[in-house]
């Protein structure tokens, strides 16, 4: 056998493991934080294999994508809220909007190179968290609440997508997501428009020169990947019944979905799903860890005013400042050591 | 023969300065053009007019018969007008057959039948052997040539090379002029920027010498040889006895 066949065998039998091992998960474990770890886990695994295939295969890198997540997380909510209807309904308007919004973002902004673009990308979404920070019609800073539904039997329960708490029928679908993330990302990077992708994000104007209209991928490239984006923020909205701009349309989110590609691998298939499962749970853990121990500690060790005790005291705020700042370094060791993200260090894989 | 490219009048200004100012000549179909000129000429910033990179102040540019000044890079090339870079433009992660594809993918062509082409394109310009490398490790004379290739897998009809043999070592240069006239002979339209006056001489039909963005001269390659401008500034009076 040539190792050219063992590696296309590895390349099918390995994630077909990994999804198998995935959704027997669940039935292990059975209470619901370990389940929702991994939950939150797919959802930004899902996120960056779609921001992956805008910032790896176009090589356009956004830190503004939470918008396109706050656009599902906000209509699920407010038609949810206002009219009873549930994603189940109003995907189809929900990815609409999205498509409306790439359009008229990607436009103007698709026009800046490099770090011009970056910048731009943090500006609209600073922006757009002010406008939705201050819009009434969605709640403002306080946000919209998802009424709880007392569902009658399963289809009236799926009509809903409300499951009297039970986290499963989340799990799974979120995990349905993620798969077709991967297959998507995947069947793009090896078609004809990854290649064309991969034309601009290496050297825009040859691509320009050899009739490659640039600023027609770059949009294509950036609508199916807000399409996923959006998506996952209607599922977190039906998920958590609580939608509020810091958890959806912040700058923070951005750089988060940002951070789990950058971290795993950029422009590889895995990286985003490997820095989602090392990213995630590590930031769940430390704010359950944290605000635990602040909660414990508030009357002592706060009043001291330490580094430390002020760090936690911003972990436990709920804005996860903390998760920032570890960003912050791990993106600087990133950058420094290994530009290919953790995945480099594995280069077979790829 | 009637001309593929017109060029009537065509000025750009930066600021106060001229990058080329009321320029105008042809360029028969078929035929292979050589530009020349001291640095600062205008010679590339004609290429940018002409191929879309940039829109001209005022003038005309004319291919096939219709107006084509303003046009955007992509549109013209679907058009018929290829070029290569005087700094060269590789997609540096992307194998040097996948480079050569993206031309033929932008028109439309499916992956396969963009591979069969590339193939040929590549070896064309005689790099076959290299289409499964990365194009980051191409030498220059190899890069030089890649970009050749890319360019005819967009089909071109007119093809504009900028320094055919700028940064090359001297031994590579009868290859290159060498593979110049095989792409005349796959029947594209030629226009030329080159510095080395022996490889104009050999090759172009027609030469336009541009300085401080003017042309100052036209004609055929012997006549600019000789003449007084030309001479007096760019070629020198020992230039003319070498050459």
């Amino acid at each position: 056998m040539t190792s050219a066949t063992v590696s296309t065998r590895a390349a099918l039998v390995v994630p077909a493991l990994l999804v198998v091992a995935l959704a027997l998960y669940p039935l292990a474990f059975t209470l619901p934080f370990p389940r929702h770890i991994v939950i939150m886990a797919l959802l930004f695994a899902t996120m960056g294999t779609a921001w992956n295939i805008l910032g790896g295969l176009a090589g356009q890198v956004s830190f503004g994508h939470a918008l396109y997540f706050g656009i599902g997380a906000y209509t699920t909510a407010y038609f949810y809220k206002h009219y009873a209807l549930s994603s189940l309904v109003t995907w189809p308007l929900a990815l609409a909007i999205s498509a409306a919004a790439a359009a008229i973002i990607g436009l103007p902004t698709f026009r800046l190179r490099g770090h011009y673009f970056v910048l731009a990308s943090v500006f609209i979404m600073q922006a757009v968290y002010i406008v939705v920070s201050n819009w009434s019609t969605l709640g403002a800073a306080i946000g919209l609440e998802l009424p709880v539904h007392k569902a009658a039997d399963w289809v009236d329960a799926v009509w809903h997508l409300q499951f009297h708490g039970s986290k499963l029928p989340f799990y799974y679908a979120a995990l349905a997501l993620f798969v077709a993330a991967l297959v998507v990302f995947q069947w793009i990077r090896r078609s004809r428009l990854g290649l064309l992708l991969n034309a601009v994000r290496e050297e825009e104007d040859a691509a320009r020169s050899l009739g490659v209209d640039t600023m027609r991928y770059k949009l294509v490239a950036l609508v199916i990947s807000a399409a996923f984006t959006t998506l996952c923020g209607m599922f977190y909205a039906q998920y958590v019944l609580y939608v509020e701009p810091v958890s959806t349309t912040s700058l923070i989110v951005s750089v988060e979905i940002a951070f789990v590609a950058i971290f795993g691998g950029i422009g590889t298939l895995w990286g985003p799903a490997l820095g989602a499962f090392v990213i995630i749970p590590l930031t769940e853990l430390l704010r359950a860890y944290l605000s635990g121990r602040i909660a414990l500690g508030m009357a002592g060790s706060l009043v001291d005013g330490g580094v430390l005790d002020y760090l936690k005291y911003y972990a436990a705020g709920g804005g996860g400042q903390l998760d920032i700042l570890i960003y912050g370094l791990i993106i600087i060791l990133i950058a420094r050591f290994q530009p290919r993200g953790v995945l480099g260090f594995f280069r077979r894989l790829d | 023969m009637a001309a593929l490219l017109e060029i009537r009048g065509l000025t750009k200004r930066f600021g106060g300065v001229y990058g080329n100012h009321d320029v105008s000549f042809d360029v028969a179909a078929g035929a292979i053009v050589g530009l020349i000129g001291p640095n600062g000429a205008g010679k590339t910033t004609l290429f940018n007019l002409v191929t879309g990179f940039l829109a001209p102040d005022a003038g005309e540019v004319r291919f096939d018969g219709r107006a084509i000044a303003g046009l955007r890079p992509d549109v013209l090339n679907r058009r018929g007008v290829a070029r290569t870079f005087q700094i060269l433009k590789p997609f540096p992660r992307l194998t040097v057959e996948e480079n050569v594809m993206v031309g033929a993918l932008a028109r439309g062509e499916s992956m396969p039948a963009a591979r069969d082409f590339a193939r040929r394109c590549l070896e064309l310009v005689g790099i076959g052997h290299k289409a499964a490398d990365l194009a980051r490790n191409l030498s220059t004379g190899q890069r030089k040539r890649l970009e050749m290739a890319r360019a005819m897998a967009t089909r071109p009809r007119l093809l504009l090379l900028d320094e055919v043999t700028g940064g090359v070592d001297q031994p590579s240069i009868p290859g290159l002029i060498e593979l110049v006239a095989r792409l005349r002979g796959e029947g594209v339209t030629l226009l030329v920027i080159e510095h080395n006056m022996r490889v104009i001489m050999e090759l172009a039909d027609r030469v336009v010498f541009l300085h401080l963005g003017e042309k100052l001269a036209e004609g055929a390659p012997a006549e600019i040889a000789r003449h007084p401008a030309v001479v007096s500034l760019y070629l020198g009076s020992q230039g003319a006895q070498r050459h």
